[in-house]
């Protein structure tokens, strides 16, 4: 565990992550508005053969297709720092051409990574020679190395094995994808934003980046509806006569529900840190709720990214609205059943909370 | 005691500046000079000088992905933790910070 832990394996995979979503949204959009207007993403764009509507498609396009190669670099760079960039890209775009994909492009980040380190620090050569270890030497073996690998021993493994989980998914029955969609929903629920949200997220990107649109809906859908609810709980209180946000919590809802509307769900985390137990349960049970009406209605956005923004990429956008209507319902209303109602003096007592002790594994010191 | 410091969370728009407030106003409360930088998607805010570098006495990364400039800290003592426990705890991290300062000295 503490090699393990050593390696530093997720923090590599966040960063690589953080580099991709700005290029996922970007390229998302594009594609889903030239296609929306009846483009269609192409090989290659021929002078006079093509309208706009193809061009915004097609570069929406060759962007998602980009994907394994830049979470390869992006994985490589975090690993190795500069000198991991030119081997991560070229084992990247080999992970692409041999149909590993996405998944691929994880293992060849890693694999580039880890060489380049490796022939750095292993590979002594004379003081001549000293020049040509960043031009030549490391980027040549490390790409000679991991893109062997690449081609012959981890690429078809995992091609079959992605092509696989591509059909198993496909072809889920409503009652699996009732379950799935749940789960998803849930998962994505309990942390707003943290790291169990970003290993699903990680894990959905990858199935979106093999063409599978709806687990990373319903994931972001949930990142969008949680903090409506959140706002809504406030009104449903009102109706039940109880008052359940203080009143530093109450403008903190005014910024998280507009954040929310754009999927940012962080904004109502200030508000779940008081009261941890009862917000998790409230997100939770209306995740796996909007999670599974997402998938079961089949809500498959093109963009990874974007709240409301993502509706108008769906095939069927009033999917998502179901999905988000209920979400919002159901967290708001068993936030607002679940919540203690605050008086006047309690309010004020409010202030200091007690904080979660710090757990020792989480820190290094040096 | 003197605290600098970097928050960066994976997409960079929320956790980064979350765990920056909560440190900055718990560091201050326990009457320490504190300054976080963050590093998030739109770009590094709030930038460390290397004056305040050389000056503190301690260096606290509340960080989720890479750090970058991360050289600047070499030879610094320096506290690793993620974004969430400097959100969910921050006093509890400034002491510990207390703690490691006072030990080395």
């Amino acid at each position: 565990m503490s090699v393990l832990r050593q390696l530093n394996l997720k923090e590599h995979l966040l960063t690589a992550i953080s580099y991709l979503i700005p290029i996922v949204c970007g390229a998302g959009f594009l594609i889903a508005i030239g296609m929306g207007f009846g483009g269609t993403s192409q090989e290659e764009l021929i002078q006079g053969e093509f309208s706009f509507w193809d061009a915004l498609a097609t570069m929406g396009g060759v962007g998602l297709g980009l994907l394994p190669v830049v979470i390869a670099t992006g994985i490589s760079y975090s690993i190795a720092e500069k000198p991991g960039i030119a081997p991560g890209m070229i084992i990247g775009l080999t992970a692409n051409t041999i149909g590993a994909g996405f998944i691929g492009g994880i293992l060849g980040g890693f694999l580039s990574g880890y060489l380049v380190i490796a022939l750095i620090k292993y590979l002594k050569v004379p003081q001549w020679a000293k020049g040509l270890m960043p031009t030549l030497i490391v980027p040549f073996f490390a790409s000679i190395i991991g893109g062997l690998i690449m081609v012959y021993i981890i690429g078809i493994p995992v091609s079959a094995f992605t092509s696989l989980l591509t059909n198993a998914l496909n072809s889920l029955g409503s009652s699996s994808l009732l379950v799935f969609g749940g789960v998803v929903g849930l998962l994505s629920g309990v942390d707003y934003g943290g790291p169990i949200n970003k290993t699903v997220f990680a894990f959905v990107l990858t199935l979106q980046a093999e063409g599978i649109n709806g687990p990373i809906t319903a994931l972001q859908l949930v990142n969008t509806a949680t903090p409506i609810g959140f706002g809504l709980a406030y009104l449903f209180g009102k109706m039940f006569k109880k008052n359940i946000y203080t009143p530093v919590e109450k403008e903190a809802i005014k910024s998280a529900v507009p954040m929310g509307f754009v999927n940012i769900v962080e904004g109502v985390i200030p508000i779940v840190m008081n009261d941890i137990l009862r917000c998790v349960a409230a997100t939770a049970i209306g995740g796996a709720a909007g999670g599974a009406v997402s998938m079961w209605l089949g809500a498959d956005a093109t963009v990874p990214f974007g709240g409301v923004l993502m509706l108008p990429t769906m095939s069927n956008p009033w999917t998502g609205v179901a999905a988000l209507v209920v979400n919002i319902i159901v967290t708001g209303f068993t936030l607002a059943l679940l919540k203690k109602h605050k008086s006047e003096e309690q309010v004020e007592l409010e202030e200091e909370i007690e904080e979660e002790d710090i757990n020792l594994d989480d820190i290094k010191v040096y | 005691m003197k605290i600098v410091g970097v928050a960066a969370c994976t997409v960079g728009i929320a956790h980064t500046y979350i765990a920056q407030e909560k440190l900055e106003s718990a560091g201050k409360k326990a009457g320490h000079e504190i300054s976080i930088e963050t590093q998030g998607t739109i770009g590094i805010e709030n930038e460390l000088s290397s004056e305040q570098i050389e000056e503190a006495d301690i260096i606290i990364l509340a960080t989720d992905v890479k750090v970058s400039g991360k050289e600047r800290f070499e030879g610094k003592r320096t506290i690793q933790v993620s974004t969430e426990v400097a959100m969910k705890s921050p006093n509890k991290l400034i002491k510990k910070a207390e703690e490691v300062v006072t030990q080395q000295s």
